[in-house]
Formats: structure tokens, C-alpha cells, sequence
């Protein structure tokens, strides 16, 4: 039915888009700008694999409306870092074992970016509890949890 | 999803107008949390879908000291969590609020959104009731304000009428002398929603309680208070045996659903447990002390 007009911030660059208003902010990263580091999961609020950063609060884009987020800012792993400059959360993920398949992994990075952001010193039950909207089936989180812990250890945290 | 259209009103009374225009057709989006779900299962098929998001008067909240709290009905649950008046006036609510769900549905879901719903598997319902609040409605003919006791009327079901908004919530001004304490118990620690939950203040009177509220949550279709167990606590020095039989009568009284999270004989022992536990804690007794 009804077209909308987009315009927001999509890891840092200006998106003006055209999108009908029954479209998830899921669907809208992966199959209308090719971001498909943010994955579908269990499309009901549970899993986590969406995450995405709206202004710098995690969400779940499954939840979300394409059409809600005019004059946004929006942030997915693939604004997080790259080949050569990983961000200190993606590279502490790799030497803590904090992933196995990756599936959940975008998920959870940006997650722990908006607890790191909120309490850069967190205790590991304070960093469970940030995971709690996040679930992975491979690594039992021990090694997830690690990695957040050595990141805010080195002081990567804020 | 089926397709609709999206309204995105900047005005409280072109919101209402809207809602009054399209009557059946419409329906109002706050934070979508609820709301696409439903959509997406095709339990809700609007073909008009009136988004508040614009409304940012409905987003704030604000504290004076004679009026009490006020919170945009439109706050989500982590601007309710962390907003400092909050924390420091009413620390029983900011801890419901930072309780539940999950972060990123607390980035999103708002306060309003989950009353309106009426889903029974939800927090902030029992423990608004046990602290005194009461509710704002915009309507096509102005503002009403009732209890939130009267707004929770049954499963999925609230006092709202077609084409109102609901505005705000209000509770009264801190009152020093009353406790206020909320258990929220979860089948598995994986899951997000409540199976049940109880909210419990009172009126320290010397050492006993006056203006007791006891309400169960999510063990029922709406919150219930718990009227037996009400006037038992009242005027009584608490000890553990006292917390015991409030528990009993609680127990007693309440008519618990059973569905996928638990049926009705799990969810009265669990609910019992909950309000031995949390009337010793707010006696300062231990419950651990006994086994029940
Ligand atoms: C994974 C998950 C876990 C959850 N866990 C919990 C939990 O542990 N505890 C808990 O309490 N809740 C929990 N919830 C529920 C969540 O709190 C609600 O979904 C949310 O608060 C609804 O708010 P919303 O703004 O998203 O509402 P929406 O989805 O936008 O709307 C919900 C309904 O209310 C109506 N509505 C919304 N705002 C208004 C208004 N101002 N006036 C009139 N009608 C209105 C809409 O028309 C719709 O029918 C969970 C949800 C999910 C997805």
C-alpha cells in the first residue's frame, strides 16, 4: 500500500529510501542495503540475531519497523569495524573463543557495544544479564562472556 | 505482513481524530513490541496503523513533590529504569522496570504499550496497582484519570474504549513511612516473561503494617489483590508463621491460569512460595530460616 520516504544514518552514511510500511527494519537492512551481517533468527523478540543499534540503544530490528526509523541513526556490525581493524569487541570474540558457527555473533556484539556503553566495568553477572535478550547455541557463553570482561578490562569499555 | 498504512499524527488530537475516523480499521502503534507480533501472526490485521512516535510530549517524565510522578505513557521501560527520579522516589518501579524483558526490548517497548496490551505475562501491571497509580485516557470528548486498580480488567482486556489514547500514568507522592518490594519468579532463567509475579507495600505503623496491598500478576488473566491476605497483614506484628499464613490465604484466594508456562496448581505453589518469601523480606525477617 502506502510508500514511505526514508532518510537516516546508516553506519555513518546519509540512506534516503522508499520503503512500504509493512517492511521489518530487518528485511530493510539485508535485502534493501545488502547489510546482511544483521541475521534473522527466531523473528519473534527472543533470539537476539537481529540486534541493532537505533541512536546507540540496542534493539531487536525484528521488532521494528523500516518506517520508524526516519532521522534515525542506525548502527549494524558492519559499522562496528572491518578486515585489518576489527573493533576491540570483535577481536577479543576471536581469542576468547567467544563464537563458534558466528550465527548469533553480530547479535551479541551489539549487545555487549550498548552494556559496555551503559557500565564499562561490569561484573559477569551484570554481563549475563546484559546477554539476556541474546541466545547462542554453540559456545555455552563462557568464551562470550570472557571476551566482554577482557575488553572492558583493557579499557575498551566506554 | 499483510500491508497497511502508516500514520505518523504529530498532535495528540490528530491522533484521536484518526482513531475516531477509521474506528475499527485503526489501531495504535507505540513501541511495536506487542503489536507486530500480533500482526505478523495475523491475530491483528489493521488497515490503519496510527503510530504515537511522533507525540514526544507523551515521552517524558516528570516529578513534583505535592503532584507525585508522572510518566509519558509513551517512556519505554529502560527510560523508566534509568531516569533518576525514578531511582531515587519510587526504587520498587526503576527495579521492576530494569527487571524485565530484556535490554533490547527495553530500548524499545514502552510502559503505555505493555497496560494496553493487557497480556497477563507482564510486570509492570501488579506492581502499579500495589503503589496507588492511576491512568490518564485522552477520548474524542477530553482527558479522564482512573486507578490503574480499574484499568487491568481481564485477559488482553482494559478498561480503554474504542478511540481513546492512553496519556499517562500517575502515582501519588512518596510516602517515607511506606515499603514497597516486588518478586518476579520465571519458569527457567532462559525465559523473559513471568510465570508469576507479586507486588506487596504497606504503611509501617510502629512495628506493624497498615494499608497493606498484596497483588499477583501474571498467575491470573488481569493482577488481583489478594483481599484476605490484605486485611490479615494489617495491624499485625509480622513474624515468619504470620508470612506463612498470608501465604496460605493467598493460596487460597487465587485463581490461577494454566497455560505454556505453567498450570494452575504450579502456578498457586509458586505464588505461595513468592508471598512467604516476600513478606518476611519486607519484615526484614529471613525467609530462609524455615522451609516451605
Ligand atoms: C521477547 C519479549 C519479552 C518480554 N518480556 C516481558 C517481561 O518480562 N515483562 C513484561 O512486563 N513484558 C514483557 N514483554 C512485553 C513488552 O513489555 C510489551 O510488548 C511492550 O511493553 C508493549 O509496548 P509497545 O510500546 O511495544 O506496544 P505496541 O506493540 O506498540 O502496542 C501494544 C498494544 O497496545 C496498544 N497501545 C499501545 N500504546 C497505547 C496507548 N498509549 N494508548 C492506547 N493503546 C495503546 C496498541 O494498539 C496495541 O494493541 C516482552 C516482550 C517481548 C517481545
Amino acid at each position: 500500500m502506502s510508500g514511505h520516504k526514508l532518510s537516516l544514518v546508516v553506519n555513518g552514511e546519509r540512506v534516503e529510501a522508499d520503503v512500504p510500511s509493512n517492511r521489518l527494519l530487518s528485511e530493510f537492512l539485508r535485502d534493501d542495503l545488502a547489510l546482511t551481517g544483521t541475521k534473522r533468527g527466531c523473528e519473534t523478540g527472543v533470539c537476539g540475531a537481529c540486534s541493532v543499534l537505533v541512536d546507540g540503544d540496542v534493539v531487536k530490528s525484528c521488532l521494528s519497523l523500516a518506517v520508524q526509523m526516519n532521522g534515525r541513526e542506525i548502527t549494524t556490525v558492519e559499522g562496528l569495524g572491518r578486515v585489518g581493524a576489527l573493533h576491540p569487541l570483535q577481536q577479543q570474540f576471536m581469542e576468547k573463543g567467544g563464537l563458534q558457527c558466528g550465527y548469533c555473533t553480530p547479535g551479541f556484539l551489539m549487545a555487549a557495544v550498548d552494556l559496555l556503553k551503559r557500565n564499562p566495568n561490569p561484573d559477569d553477572a551484570e554481563i549475563r544479564e546484559g546477554l539476556s535478550g541474546n541466545l547462542c547455541r554453540c559456545t555455552g557463553y563462557q568464551g562470550i562472556v570472557d571476551a566482554i570482561r577482557s575488553t572492558a578490562e583493557a579499557g575498551h569499555g566506554a | 505482513m499483510h500491508s497497511f498504512e502508516f500514520m505518523e499524527p504529530t498532535t495528540l488530537a490528530e491522533a484521536l481524530r484518526l482513531l475516531a475516523t477509521h474506528e475499527d480499521d485503526a489501531c495504535v502503534f507505540a513501541g511495536g513490541t506487542a503489536l507486530l507480533l500480533a500482526m505478523r501472526q495475523r491475530m491483528m490485521v489493521p488497515e490503519i496503523v496510527v503510530s504515537l512516535g511522533r507525540l514526544h510530549d507523551l515521552r517524558t517524565i516528570g516529578w513534583t513533590p505535592a503532584g507525585g510522578l508522572r510518566i509519558g505513557a509513551l517512556a519505554r521501560h529502560g527510560d523508566v529504569a534509568r531516569s533518576e527520579l525514578v531511582q531515587q522516589h519510587y526504587p520498587m518501579l526503576a527495579g521492576v522496570a530494569a527487571g524485565l524483558a530484556n535490554p533490547q526490548v527495553r530500548n524499545q517497548a514502552t510502559i503505555g504499550g505493555n497496560l494496553c496490551y493487557a497480556d497477563p505475562a507482564t510486570d509492570p501491571p501488579s506492581c502499579l496497582i500495589a503503589m496507588g497509580a492511576e491512568v490518564t485516557i485522552a477520548g474524542p470528548d477530553g482527558e479522564r484519570r482512573i486507578p490503574m486498580r480499574t484499568f487491568s480488567v481481564d485477559f488482553f482486556t482494559t478498561a480503554l474504549e474504542p478511540g481513546e489514547i492512553l496519556t499517562g500514568i500517575l502515582l501519588p507522592p512518596p510516602d517515607p513511612q511506606r515499603l514497597g518490594h516486588y518478586r518476579r519468579h520465571l519458569r527457567t532463567a532462559a525465559e523473559h516473561r513471568p510465570v508469576a509475579n507479586v507486588a506487596l507495600t504497606a504503611r509501617r505503623v510502629g512495628s506493624a503494617w497498615d494499608e497493606v496491598r498484596l497483588v499477583v500478576g501474571a498467575a491470573t488473566p488481569s493482577p488481583q489483590s489478594m483481599t484476605r491476605a490484605e486485611a490479615y497483614l494489617a495491624g499485625r506484628a509480622i513474624t515468619l508463621d504470620v508470612a506463612a499464613e498470608a501465604a496460605s490465604l493467598v493460596a487460597e484466594e487465587l485463581a490461577p491460569i494454566s497455560d505454556g508456562r505453567g498450570d494452575a496448581a504450579f502456578r498457586r505453589q509458586v505464588v505461595r512460595a513468592a508471598t512467604r518469601r516476600i513478606v518476611a523480606e519486607a519484615a526484614g525477617l529471613d525467609w530462609k530460616e524455615t522451609a516451605a
